[in-house]
């Protein structure tokens, strides 16, 4: 049989806690398939039972009903070791270990292959060598922990999870706390590493647009509905992406590519460049003037940059967004006044 | 990870331990040419049949012990403060020291109640062992009760801290009953005391010491994995609560043999470990372990010198002592660098 692509398989899955005889339901009715090679996102509001979820799939947590099935095999059937060879995870909680260097962490991830002393053999250490240079840490590997900034540390347990050599990476929340550049490196890495090493990773994030950008497929986990799974494009245009925002407030702006409350529409005629326009627009909303009359309009020119204000006939120019805002706010209070 | 530095440290380490102990056979109230003293343990006849009876009766099972108990509450002290990623976990966390105190104090109270002269003699000295071992074991298996019923580790040493503090509740209870002469007995057990310990209850020392260290080594793979947290640790395969059952019962053997054969004797298993930690620069357990070991008999070898005093016949309180210097030792541990990053 040819690598089948579909690692990890599940029908009709409820989540859940059971405590004694009560049952605490958290999601019902998941249908879904992890793909190797492939980056997934689960998107979804805090609280839906994204953690859990993962719980589940590392096997730590046994389903309420239906099964997840693990290369053709129910997960229960599975022991932690056997998963443990299969499944790696980076998790939320920070390791700060001042006499753990980056590699000594990294070699942590060999613990399901070792012998019960733990010696690592050749091809343990390669394994270990070769996630190093997979998430380009080389140049930290000596380094203690405590010296690593937020970023790095991310790359790092990324590394001891690949080390660890399972056909499935399950990260939660990989992107937080982290600065936009170190989200979008984190997230190309993680593609990358799907790709080059035909792994199934499959993240949770709130990261909606590098998500976007980066992920080979979404799953959807809205509240109180199934899982919607598909390419994020797919998605987008058969605007599935609303199902994850609870409030009618809110709408995904498939020109903008990010999500926009529908209070946000100008009544302002603006001429002008379309990628000057959107800023102009962005602080006008953001200063609450949605609103002008009929007869008044602005123009907006690139060279050199003047915001012009006719009001009939009569022509105001600024040199600054600022500058017409604060020109607006006056006009508004001497109205009032 | 092991390297040469490594094995340098460990070579020096045993060879600071030799000298020690050495040293801690010729100091006492009665002086002991040296060349005599390494010529009794090569086995030839003292010159004095005296001196001959303090060093093979007296002054070697009091050093051996001081290595037995050293080597026992610095690797429990060890498995709990990676067990519960707490620098502060030590042997008498989990209640176990109380637990023997609470057996000796209620063997002495029983003594006096119903008149025995328990504390005369060879088998009062059992007696108390016996009754230690009791009470300690009866904590573990309250803690581990607790164990079985609660998965969260933070709380297993809460609910610890709790047993202690309510164990001891108990013994002040039972100290304001008894007898001036029970109370005293049991103040000179609570001091810690290394010497008069019997050869053949070195042996049973030796054999607890021996059984005791079997699951930290059949478990070490998994402490290095319990660096990084439970969760971590699970999804490397790692059964947890076989991990906690091995590490109560390995920590109940070796600190509840060390404090039924001598006493409670403070701040060895908190402090060694992170002289260890800070000594060896690793976390990994296949060096800690040992490294642990080897510094707890080290420590407990010096404090023991120390107590001598050397020329007076006078003896410190052996608690009293490793308390003198663990408690700075700890103090400057947390001043010198952040606690939370350093373990």
């Amino acid at each position: 049989m040819a690598d089948n692509p579909i690692i990890l398989t599940a029908s009709n899955l409820n989540l859940g806690y059971r405590k004694g005889k009560q049952v605490n339901t958290i999601a019902e009715h998941l249908d879904f398939e992890l793909k190797k090679g492939k980056l997934t996102c689960l998107l979804g509001p805090n609280g839906v039972g994204k953690s859990t979820l993962i719980k589940t799939i590392m096997g730590q947590l046994p389903p309420l009903r239906g099964q997840i099935l693990l290369d053709g095999k129910p997960i229960q059937q599975y022991g932690l070791w056997e998963i443990s060879k299969k499944i790696a995870v980076v998790l939320t909680d920070k390791i700060r270990m001042g006499t753990l260097s980056v590699r000594q962490l990294v070699e942590l991830g060999r613990i399901p292959h070792t012998s019960w002393l733990g010696r690592l053999a050749t091809e343990d250490q390669s394994k270990v060598d070769n996630a190093i240079k997979a998430t380009n840490i080389q140049y930290l590997a000596d380094r203690p922990l405590t010296e690593l900034s937020d970023g790095q540390l991310q790359k790092v347990m990324i590394a001891r999870a690949l080390a660890q050599d399972g056909e499935i990476l399950l990260l939660d929340e990989p992107t937080a706390h982290l600065d936009l550049v170190n989200r979008l490196e984190i997230m190309q890495l993680l593609k990358t590493i799907a790709r080059n090493e035909n792994k199934a990773i499959l993240i949770t994030t709130h990261d909606l647009e590098i998500a976007i950008e980066t992920a080979d497929e979404f799953w959807l986990m809205p509240c109180g509905s199934p899982l919607v799974t598909g390419l994020p494009e797919d998605l987008i245009l058969q605007q599935n992406l609303d199902l994850l925002l609870p409030s009618h407030q809110l709408y995904f702006d498939r020109d903008a590519g990010k999500i926009k409350s529908k209070i946000e529409i100008l009544k302002i005629n603006i001429d002008g460049p379309a990628s000057m326009k959107k800023w102009l627009e962005q602080a006008l909303i953001k200063n609450n003037i949605t609103k002008l009359p009929k007869d008044q309009s602005i123009t907006l020119t690139e060279n050199p940059f003047e915001l012009i204000f006719k009001d009939g006939e009569t022509e105001t120019r600024f040199h600054q967004i600022k500058s017409l805002i604060d020109f607006f706010k006056r006009g508004n209070t001497t109205e009032k006044n | 990870m092991k390297n040469n530095p490594t094995y340098l440290l460990f070579f020096l380490g045993l060879l600071l331990c030799l000298l020690l102990f050495a040293l801690n056979l010729s100091i006492g109230s009665v002086h002991i040419p040296f060349m005599e003293i390494v010529g009794g343990l090569a086995g030839k006849e003292l010159s004095r049949m005296s001196w001959e009876t303090i060093l093979m009766e007296y002054r070697l099972p009091k050093a051996l012990t001081a290595i037995f108990a050293g080597i026992g509450l610095s690797v429990s002290g060890l498995q709990m403060q990676t067990f519960f990623r707490n620098p502060l976990a030590g042997p008498y966390v989990l209640g176990i020291s109380s637990g023997a105190g609470l057996g000796v104090a209620i063997l002495l109270m029983a003594s006096s109640a119903f008149g025995w002269a328990i504390y005369q003699g060879g088998l009062g000295i059992w007696s108390i062992i016996f009754a230690a071992s009791l009470g300690a074991i009866l904590v573990l298996l309250l803690m581990s009760l607790t164990a079985w019923k609660v998965k969260d580790s933070m709380t297993l040493l809460i609910v610890g801290l709790m047993f202690g503090s309510a164990v001891s509740a108990l013994i002040s209870v039972l100290a304001y009953f008894s007898e001036a002469e029970q109370l005293k007995l049991f103040t000179i057990w609570s001091m810690g005391s290394l010497g008069g310990t019997s050869y053949s209850q070195l042996t049973g020392f030796f054999i607890a010491l021996l059984i005791g260290i079997i699951p930290v080594l059949y478990k070490i793979k998994s402490y290095n994995a319990m660096l990084m947290g439970e969760v971590y640790a699970e999804s490397m395969g790692i059964n947890i609560s076989r991990l906690r059952w091995a590490m109560i019962i390995s920590t109940g053997i070796l600190a509840g043999s060390a404090t039924a054969f001598c006493g409670p004797i403070a701040f060895i298993g908190i402090a060694v470990p992170h002289m260890a930690r800070l000594v060896f620069k690793t976390a990994d357990h296949r060096v800690l372990l040992p490294g642990s070991a080897l510094a707890g008999a080290i420590i407990l070898l010096f404090c023991d010198a120390i107590s001598q005093l050397p020329g007076s016949a006078q003896t410190l309180p052996i608690n009293a002592v490793t308390s003198l210097i663990g408690a700075p030792m700890v103090i400057w541990l947390i001043l010198r660098r952040n606690f939370s990053k350093e373990f």
